[in-house]
């Protein structure tokens, strides 16, 4: 019998942003049932942290001396005091410590904190062996110390650390796979040949390779149109922000230099709503109200220059102008309404027009935001009741809520606030942007020139220069960084385009000539030159025939017709570099509940398959895991012989 | 036991009370440091020895390790390499942060801070708390609880040797420290005694005989016909080619367009506003032609001898040119070409000093230089009576060494010059092992229960100094 049984195993998998869990294997394996921010709040006492903001529940009315006094009461009567003063707020992450940056763990004590919130959250009973899904940058002294705390903190039978790069080529199911995790601050790029991490030439914790660089990138693109770094994080998280491959032009610049050149004020508009409804509003002589180029300026003028962010209400709320602000900004809604109603037929031909192009083609694009720097400062300034008065009117409302294309799975319990944007929160305020060609700029500082240089330098440090090549054909790139839409696509251009190895033409005549007989010299100028077909263009692409010479089979196109490099699925072997095909590994298509929520945190059911395969079918044969009678032996040191 | 246990119960609390010190082998060299735990099988930690120093000019200057670090092409970063051509330090107090570098970036974490430094315990209004630094100091250093082992190579100076010692002690706090050259290493490795180990790195060629565990010192000859010589080998050979090739590093290219051999490339170049210092374009041109010596160069092992030399009416290099295998190699701009004969080429001066390519800066490397001369010139200097002994336990270690052929090549020189000896030339197949060969060795002695009575110990250095590792590290 099997010392454990799928029902109690644990798997955390920690990351700088969120750190999935489960208690418990189903029969088929699904996505990690529980997401918690990676983040906690420092509690009054030092040292103590909570899973939710508490602040001080203070209503205006009460003043200073009358709060001392009731205090007091309190403190004579016994009373505790929290119970009347504090109040946890679920939503705000203000003032939240996250403990693991770029997979470092910064904050030992809020790490160690955050590991007991997610344990407690699952409430196991006694008998749990427990898998940590460990980041490649954890040195062995600090894989000991968490070995140390989880086996004095949880007592659980059984522990196991397993590499996260080692996980997600289980969860792949390939002994041969290169390793590209993208995180939030990070990403790591793992060889792994025959199941085997490398850890020489391994690029662990390439910063400013992660979503967060990307986020950076966009609100630096963008900071000039009044966008904050959470718009711009917000911008990205969304479908409409893209990774157009290398080379790609953008749309409404012509030549694709990706300088928009749009006269619309983005303020205006997004103040005012869609483009859309900016037009129509036009087109039947109704201009709604708003600040800004192609608005009708009234009243508003002497509030121009704070205005200069209007997408940064939460700065007029905190500067004290909230209800001049609040009263125009009812006026507007009311306006856009009336608006709405006379043009709708207008309004919904003009919107319906630019839907019908894809994303890349379009040069603005609308997303709704939710602004919860407005939210905190509401809270933090007003009074209840007037916050929520001020919510109302500030919500645009989700007459488009986003169409989760990034959002959770649905059945992820979520144990301290929300766990991603894409799932709209409670008391969320909503507000649509617009955004031009800069939401294709993520990636524009360079961040998939420096990852696949990084990609090219692990695989080239891998010593087997066998294996190399079966690395380039089973590429792997994970981690919710890589989830931006395009990002795959792009970096697979940038690596085809850089380190794509083509069929030497030089090869095909020295290979069907009888050895024996003098070749012409590898830098002679008699090296016959193979004459190219109409389809040659001066050289620029492969012969077909070469390759199939060299691949020894045939290409499925056609003699006329160039082979193009993306579509290259021949290796050829006359080389002995790499990479002659560059390929991604395909996701296993055995896991029917991955298939909606993408292969993003594949790295999970990595881990899941080691558990039950380590736990339970191997039954502790191979010393996959640590006993607890192992750690009282061996001490925390021990676990480097244990984990994976 | 494992039936034994209940979800209902907790389990017992039982303490840990072990103490089991783990060592830690460091081993430097030119190319790249290697560091990790002694027991295990490849050093965790192996850190380029090329480091960055970035230089603006106007701006504070600020110092880069690491191989995540070293190859972005950022303006005004220049590649340094602490380590001289002779492959002993240069820049002591560079090599010495970037050692450390390599200890605490993989295998032990930074040190936290301790409670009193932080800043969260600031005195508010002044107050001057009362604790002893120098004891906060101690608790600091990287490795209070590891033993030191270190390699160095069989010529390092004694100042050299009394620093590390020294500087492990003071800077490092390592409880325990040894050195030992990393030929003897090699041997162990190779689980032998007695070798006659030939190491190939990057900057050094290295013929060490070594007797029961003991490297003899005098006998020990080296060259620099190793991996960079290689490298300038092929530079050569790359300029001295009609037309010439031209050399272009992969971070000068966004793309690239398949063209014929020999053909000019028709690559797409990307742009820099300042372009990054020559010293870093150095450093990547190595790595493309790291990749050339990796797939192209092959050492030529025919039985005709070397390619210098002709029988049967037809030189050997007329052989190599007619012999099928060229390899095409591609640059990273797409330019392509295939090399028949210049694939041995490049690496015959290593055997035949007449065979290298030269020019005005790059002469021909001496008669005694080579492998062949230099394995000769050892065991000349050694007793008659241990020759055989050494011939027959011949290693051949070193990142250079994974050249094709080239232990095959090793192999005939030494038949050739010592017919009537049986040669065993050990070189494990495996190219992680030839790789880290000394790293290896040490990681098997400071497993060893004997390590703990070879060591000298921090009180032994607080009482003799410096001068002791003379005494103890032979």
């Amino acid at each position: 019998m099997p010392p454990f049984k799928e029902e109690q195993i644990i798997i955390i998998a920690p990351g700088s942003q969120t750190t999935l869990a489960q208690y418990g294997l189903p029969e088929s394996l699904t996505p990690a049932r529980v997401r918690v921010r990676s983040r906690l709040f420092p509690a009054e006492k030092e040292g103590e942290w909570e899973p939710f903001k508490v602040r001080r529940k203070e209503t205006k009315q009460i003043l200073q001396e009358e709060k001392d006094e009731l205090r007091e009461m309190q403190k004579s009567l016994g009373e505790k005091e929290e119970d009347v003063t504090y109040e946890e707020d679920f939503v705000t992450e203000e003032g939240a410590v996250w403990p693991i940056v770029e997979g470092k763990i910064m904050d030992w004590s809020c790490f160690f904190a955050l590991m007991t919130h997610v344990f407690n959250a699952l409430n196991p009973p006694f008998h749990t062996p427990i898998l940590l899904v460990a980041q490649p940058c954890w040195t062995p002294k600090e894989q000991e110390k968490i070995t140390q705390f989880f086996f004095e903190k949880f007592k659980m039978p059984a522990f196991t650390l397993m590499d996260s790069a080692k996980a997600t080529s289980w969860a792949f199911g390939k002994e041969n796979a290169l390793v590209v995790d993208v995180g939030y601050g990070k990403a790591d790029v793992t060889a792994i040949t025959e199941f085997c991490v490398h850890q020489t030439g391994r690029m662990v914790s390439l910063t400013d390779c992660g979503g967060e660089a990307m986020t950076r990138r966009l609100h630096e693109v963008l900071k000039s149109k009044g966008f904050t770094r959470d718009m711009a994080e917000q911008l990205k998280r969304n479908p409409i922000c893209e990774i157009l491959p290398q080379g790609t032009p953008l749309p409404g610049s012509g030549m694709g230099d990706g300088a928009p050149d749009t006269v619309m004020n983005p303020a205006a508009v997004a103040s005012t709503g869609a483009i859309a409804e900016v037009e129509s509003g036009a087109a039947i002589g109704n201009v709604p109200r708003g600040p800004g180029l192609g608005t009708e300026v009234g009243e508003e003028q002497p509030m121009e220059d704070d205005n200069e962010g209007v997408l940064d209400v939460a700065s007029i709320v905190a500067g004290g102008k909230m209800n001049e602000y609040l009263a125009r900004k009812e006026k507007e809604k009311q306006d856009r309404i009336v608006a709405k109603k006379k043009g709708a037929t207008d309004a919904s031909a003009a919107a319906a027009k630019p839907v019908k192009l894809p994303n890349s083609k379009r040069e603005h694009a609308t997303f709704v935001y939710e602004d919860h720097a407005l939210l905190d400062a509401l809270k933090n300034n007003l009074s209840i009741e007037d916050s929520a008065k001020a919510r109302a009117v500030l919500d645009e409302g989700p007459q488009k809520r986003q169409a989760g294309a990034e959002s959770e799975p649905a059945s992820a319990i979520e144990t301290n606030g929300t766990a991603g944007w894409g799932t709209a929160r409670n008391g969320t305020i909503r507000r649509e942007i617009t955004v031009g060609t800069e939401r294709f700029q993520a990636a524009s500082g360079g961040i998939l020139e420096y990852l696949a240089d990084a990609i090219h330098r692990t695989i080239s440090a891998v010593e087997d220069t066998g294996k190399r090549g079966a690395l380039w054909e089973n590429l792997i790139v994970v981690g919710n960084g890589s989830a931006i839409r395009g990002f795959k696509e792009a970096l697979m251009s940038v690596l085809q385009g850089k380190y794509l190895i083509s069929p030497s033409s030089a090869t095909i005549f020295t290979s069907e000539i009888p050895s024996g007989i003098s070749t012409p010299t590898g830098t002679g100028t008699s090296t016959p030159q193979p004459q190219l077909g109409p389809h040659g263009g001066g050289g620029s692409s492969v012969n077909p025939l070469l390759l199939a010479a060299t691949t020894a089979q045939l290409p499925h196109s056609s003699p006329g017709n160039p082979v193009p490099n993306a579509l290259n699925q021949h290796s050829h072997t006359s080389h002995g570099q790499a990479p002659t095909t560059i390929r991604f590994s395909k996701f296993p298509e055995y896991f029917p509940e991955w298939k909606d929520s993408g292969t993003e945190e594949a790295v999970f059911l990595g881990a899941q398959v080691a558990a039950k395969v380590v736990f339970i079918a191997d039954q502790g044969l191979n010393k996959g895991y640590m006993t607890r009678p192992d750690y009282n032996e061996q001490g925390p040191p021990g676990i480097h012989y244990f984990a994976m | 036991m494992a039936s034994l246990m209940s979800s209902l119960n907790a389990p017992s609390a039982a303490e840990y009370a072990g103490d089991e010190v783990s060592a830690i082998v460091l081993d430097p060299g030119y190319s790249t440091v290697r560091a990790g735990f002694a027991g295990e099988d490849v050093p965790k930690s192996v850190v380029p020895t090329y480091y960055g120093g970035l230089e603006p000019p106007g701006g504070a200057t600020q110092v880069l390790y690491g191989e995540n670090a070293i190859h972005n092409p950022i303006p005004h970063l220049h590649i340094k390499n602490p380590m001289s051509q002779d492959g002993i330090v240069e820049d002591w107090d560079a090599a010495w942060k970037l050692w450390e570098y390599s200890l605490t970036s993989r295998l032990l974490g930074a040190k936290p801070t301790p409670a009193i430094r932080n800043g969260l315990n600031d005195p508010v209004d002044g107050d001057v708390m009362d604790v002893d630094m120098e004891e906060l100091d101690d608790l600091e250093k990287p490795l209070v609880d590891n033993p030191l082992l270190m390699t160095e190579p069989a010529w390092n100076p004694v100042k050299w040797r009394e620093k590390s010692l020294e500087a492990a002690m003071e800077e490092w706090g390592t409880p325990g420290f040894y050195l030992q050259r990393s030929g003897v290493l090699a041997a162990f490795s190779a689980g032998k005694p007695t070798a006659l180990v030939i190491d190939i790195g990057a900057s050094q060629l290295s013929v060490s005989p070594v007797v029961d565990g003991m490297i003899l010192k005098k006998s020990v000859r080296k060259s620099p016909l190793a991996g960079n010589w290689i490298s300038q080998q092929i530079r050569l050979m790359f300029a001295q080619s009609q037309p010439p090739v031209p050399l272009t590093p992969h971070y000068m290219v966004t793309s690239k367009v398949p063209v014929d051999a020999g053909a000019p490339s028709n690559a797409t170049y990307k742009k820099y506003e300042i372009p990054p210092t020559d010293s870093f374009r150095r450093l990547e041109e190595e790595r493309v032609l790291t990749e050339f010596k990796e797939s192209v160069v092959t050492t030529w092992y025919h039985e005709f001898g070397r390619l210098s030399t002709s029988s049967q009416g037809m030189t050997n290099e007329e052989r190599a040119k007619a012999a099928p295998g060229a390899r095409p190699f591609e640059m990273p701009d797409g330019w392509n070409q295939i090399f028949q004969v210049e694939r041995f080429k490049v690496i015959e001066g290593m055997f035949d000093h007449e065979g290298a390519y030269t020019d005005a800066e790059n002469r021909a490397p001496k008669l005694e230089h080579t492998i062949p001369n230099l394995i000769i010139a050892s065991l000349n200097s050694v007793d008659v009576d241990t020759r055989p002994a050494l011939l027959a336990n011949v290693v051949l270690v070193g990142g250079s060494t994974l050249i094709t052929h080239l232990h095959e090549r090793v192999k005939r020189e030494l038949e050739a010059a010592y017919p009537n000896v049986r040669v065993r030339l050990h070189a494990p197949g495996n190219p992680v092992e030839r790789k880290f060969a000394s790293w290896i060795g040490g990681s098997i002695l400071a497993s060893l229960g004997t390590f703990h009575q070879m060591w000298i110990s921090r009180k032994e250095y607080e009482e003799h100094g410096a001068g002791l590792v003379e005494k103890r590290c032979k």
